[in-house]
């Protein structure tokens, strides 16, 4: 089986995120991207699947953000081809043209299955992996926890719902997987394997063939949560703080 | 008349006794040699440099058996026991002198007061030791010896020591009786087993000698038959692991096993070194380590002693074959044991023949590590450290946000020459419970004057614990890392608050080209508190007691600077009963601060510890020296109800209570 695992970086929010001087972009020079987490459990949903079964496991990414360590790792990891697709802006694509990107890289690839994480911070609506399937008019499945060879040609996933309920869907190859989560929690690579790769290895670079796709949604104000008022803290001993809260609620009318 | 001895009285066959030893002879050399084989299997290690270190350490440790006289009852009867059994040994040999060389070793005042007193005497402490080893084995039964498995190897050996020496002494005592030996009160022990036997004909006398004779050497022969494949093979190999003991600093890890065909670090025997097996075969099972453990004694799977055992028994059953295809790691030790050790070295410091677990734990570690086996809160520090080079996930960018709000300006390093560079590490710079201590330790230390600036964002974690978990491809990462912003920084010294981050600055760093000395700041505090220096105006006039940390003390001998300025403070320091080199590990080393607790704890190291320092009369601060044990000491008094009894204080705290804002001038 041949699957491609496509990997997008998020914003670490490790970092407090600026917004910047055109007040509708994050800044980007203060800000350090990871890989989505989603994107992580595709991957290593993607390596369970070579490691039990036999798979070859090609990655792909955009070229923005830390790309190449991203890769890299995956590499490290286990992966057994890197592609990096160049030529993207600083900031990324948007979701949808970010879709019809890997769309067009994916056209000259025999793959039979195409895993990616359902969602990622900046992709709560979970656009990407189901938008890639339409474009590409194959099956598509998101939100799973679990994906298994199933007879030749098949694979059984089991999909999530809320309130704990989960199915199991039979889905014909080639399909488009959006993956919540893998059976187990991402796999440890050491940092000398993960350095040892990057000596020995290279990525594949190909320029991203530039996809027309309809306008999207500008945005026009972008803003930190603004609380209207601060909250007020309190000081003093047990006594003093109850007799505090006593005034405080008398003040507003709510104790008698 | 010439006080003597006949030679081999009563035994005109005594030429025999060649044929009689030599199939026991033949025994023992095959045991040795076979022991001796199975510590090939490992890689080599060369131990050869200053040998006169080494011989000194076995004359001091295996003759002189300093460390195993630490402790009183066990000391004495090992004491009494070896050495009367060395002095007997020799004795037997200085005959074989007499017969072979001519040399008069049975006659005149040699053979009195040496041969006879003295040998004599030697040969009732090693009966009396006998006693008391047995009596220990048979009745004290200290937990150390019988958990987490007795041997009982010991007894039958003891038994046959104690054949050995009664037998001795019943032929002594018949040859007195049936010579009528005029000097015979002057071996005393062998003139009491006379009294037995007066009385009795002399051709009764004569063959019952001749008996005993032949029984006392046949047993004193199966002896040495047994040693090589009995808990006797200490007495060979103690000597030899003391020989090669390690004489590199604890703190400096040797670089393990490299990348072979089985990965790094050490899956099975043959990736630990010929030292690490001979270990092995040296342990004495006397359980010191495991009664200083922390891990053991707080409930955790691991104890020194039964690792040692446990790798033993494999190194045997694998040249036996009989190990039924268990891997070293993960069966024979299982992940749980290699991963509760705090690397806090209180097993070395213990073992009376130096064996070293720690290397073999990291080995072990490697191992794991390099297969990305490791638990989901360890896996989450290690991808953090590497990402944003600290391993509390925090931002790089706020590693010197402990700065803000502090009254003084602390000199960024990268822009400006300082005397000290002041080199912070993770937890004094990102763990709330430590940050109030490092904030203190920049005011103290700027208001006396003192010329240090730190790297700011610069800086990434010193890797010390990265490397204790077996992480070495991180570790150099992050050395690289620090050592190409220190490069272009001008200091003369470099200062920590952190033990463990002094350790590997002082310990490791100098294999990758840095050479800069490393002080803590307790000896910069020590320093400073000298009469010409920082002004003290408030006598701290309370009863505290000192944790010695165990990357500080036990690690690199830093005991005497904290106390000194404890005292120089006017504080009146009262020592815990586990101090100094026997200091009990707080639980946050070898990177356990990183990692799930183990199941089935049942008192966590801090806790133990702060019980301790709780317990003592009328102390009410316990003072620490490591950014890591203030968050863990307070969390244990916390746990054990002992909030209103015990405060726990950074030493740098406690200066600045004592000092106004004053400065004095110059460090
Ligand atoms: S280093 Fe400490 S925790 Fe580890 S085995 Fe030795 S005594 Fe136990
Ligand atoms: S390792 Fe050392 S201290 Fe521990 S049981 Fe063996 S000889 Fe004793």
């Amino acid at each position: 089986m041949n699957i491609t695992v496509l990997l997008s970086m998020v914003p670490d929010l490790v970092e407090e995120l600026e917004i910047d001087a055109s007040g509708a972009a994050l800044d980007t020079q203060w800000l350090r991207y990871v890989i989505s987490e989603s994107d992580d459990h595709a991957l290593e949903q993607a390596l369970l699947l070579k490691d039990r079964h036999g798979a070859s496991v090609s990655v792909m990414a955009l070229d923005y953000g830390d790309a190449d360590q991203v890769l890299f790792a995956a590499l490290a990891r286990g992966a057994d081809e890197a592609v990096k697709l160049t030529g993207i802006p600083e900031a990324g694509l948007g979701k949808r043209a970010a879709a019809a990107t890997f769309k067009e890289a994916l056209g000259g690839i025999r793959t039979d299955l195409i895993l990616t994480g359902v969602q990622a911070i900046d992709d709560l609506d979970a656009h990407v992996a189901g938008m890639l399937g339409g474009m590409m008019a194959l099956p598509y499945v998101g939100v799973t926890r679990s994906v298994e060879p199933s007879g030749e040609g098949k694979v059984l996933v089991q999909k999530e719902y809320p309130g704990g309920a989960a199915a199991e869907i039979e889905v014909t190859l080639p399909a488009v997987i959006g993956v919540l989560s893998a059976p187990q929690p991402p796999r440890y690579v050491p940092v000398a394997r993960i350095r040892e790769v990057m000596k020995t290895r290279t990525l594949d670079e190909r320029e991203a063939v530039p996809a027309t796709v309809p306008a999207e949604p500008a945005i026009i104000r972008l803003f930190k949560p603004e609380s209207a008022e601060h909250a007020q803290m309190l000081d003093g001993s047990p006594e003093e703080l109850a007799e505090q809260i006593v005034k405080i609620l008398e003040d507003r009318g709510l104790a008698p | 008349m010439t006080p003597m001895r006949e030679l081999n009285w009563n035994i005109a066959e005594h030429k025999l006794i060649y044929a009689v030893f030599l199939p026991f002879l033949i025994v023992f050399l095959w045991g040795v040699f076979v022991t001796m084989r199975r510590w090939l299997l490992g890689r080599p290690d060369p131990r050869w440099d200053r040998l006169w270190e080494r011989l000194v350490g076995v004359v001091a440790q295996a003759g002189v058996q300093f460390r195993i006289l630490r402790e009183a009852y066990a000391g004495v009867l090992h004491a009494t026991l070896s050495w009367g059994f060395f002095v007997l040994l020799a004795a037997t040999c200085l005959v074989l002198l007499q017969e072979y060389l001519g040399l008069p070793t049975l006659q005149g005042p040699f053979y009195l007061y040496f041969m006879s007193l003295v040998v004599d005497l030697f040969g009732v402490l090693a009966l009396v030791g006998t006693g008391m080893a047995l009596l220990r084995r048979w009745v004290l039964k200290p937990k150390r010896l019988v958990e987490p498995r007795g041997s009982d190897g010991y007894s039958v050996l003891l038994v046959l020591i104690f054949v050995i020496l009664a037998s001795g002494f019943v032929v002594e005592g018949l040859r007195i009786v049936a010579t009528r030996d005029p000097w015979g009160a002057w071996s005393p022990g062998g003139w009491l087993f006379a009294q037995a036997f007066l009385g009795m004909p002399q051709e009764g006398l004569e063959r019952l000698h001749r008996i005993s004779w032949w029984g006392h050497a046949v047993a004193a022969f199966a002896f040495i038959a047994y040693l090589p494949f009995s808990r006797a093979m200490h007495i060979l190999v103690a000597p030899l692991s003391i020989f090669f003991r390690s004489l590199e600093p604890l703190g400096r890890l040797p670089a393990g096993g490299g990348a072979g065909a089985e990965g790094p670090g050490a899956s099975s025997l043959r990736q630990l070194t010929w030292k690490h097996l001979l270990d092995l075969d040296a342990c004495t099972e006397c359980g010191r380590c495991q009664a200083a453990c922390p891990a053991w004694l707080s409930g955790a799977p691991l104890s020194p002693k039964g690792l040692v055992l446990d790798l033993r028994d494999h190194l045997r059953a694998r040249l036996g074959h009989s190990n039924g295809g268990r891997a070293m790691v993960g069966d024979v030790i299982t992940r749980e044991v290699i991963w509760s050790c705090f690397t806090c070295g209180a097993c070395h410091e213990m073992c009376p023949v130096y064996i070293e677990p720690v290397p073999k734990i990291v080995e072990m570690r490697r191992f794991l590590t390099s297969q990305g086996d490791v638990d989901a809160t360890l896996q989450d520090t290690l991808t953090a450290t590497s990402r944003y080079g600290n391993s509390l996930g925090q931002s790089p960018r706020a590693r010197a946000r402990w700065t803000q709000g502090l009254d003084v300006t602390i000199k960024d390093i990268r822009r400006e020459r300082a005397r000290y560079l002041w080199f912070v590490g993770d937890y004094a710079s990102y763990d709330p419970a430590a940050r109030d201590a490092t904030r203190a330790a920049a005011r103290v230390l700027h208001r006396a004057g003192v010329d240090f600036g730190i790297l700011y964002d610069g800086e990434s974690g010193s890797g010390n614990d990265a490397r204790r978990v077996g992480e070495e491809g991180l570790f150099e990462m992050l050395v690289e890392k620090n050592l190409a912003t220190m490069r272009g920084c001008e200091f003369d010294e470099i200062m920590t608050t952190d033990p463990h981050t002094y350790n590997t600055l002082k310990n490791e760093y100098p294999r990758f080209g840095a050479t800069w000395p490393v002080v803590h700041y307790s000896e910069v505090l020590d320093r400073l508190v000298q009469p010409d220096g920082v002004r003290l105006t408030r006598k701290l006039s309370r009863r505290v007691t000192y944790h010695d940390p165990c990357y500080l003390g036990r690690y690199n001998g830093v005991f005497d600077a904290p106390r000194r300025v404890l005292r120089a403070l006017g504080a009146e320091l009262v020592e815990m009963p586990r101090n100094r080199r026997s200091s009990y590990c707080c639980g946050a080393g070898g990177g356990r601060i990183w990692m799930k607790e183990a199941a089935g704890i049942k008192e966590r190291p801090a806790e133990s510890r702060v019980r301790e320092a709780a317990a003592l009369d009328a102390v009410g601060t316990l003072v620490v020296a490591c950014p890591k044990e203030m968050a863990m000491f307070r969390d244990a008094v916390k746990t054990t109800g002992l909030e209103d009894r015990l405060v726990i204080k950074d030493l740098a705290e406690l200066v600045e209570e004592a000092t106004t804002l004053e400065v004095s001038g110059h460090a």
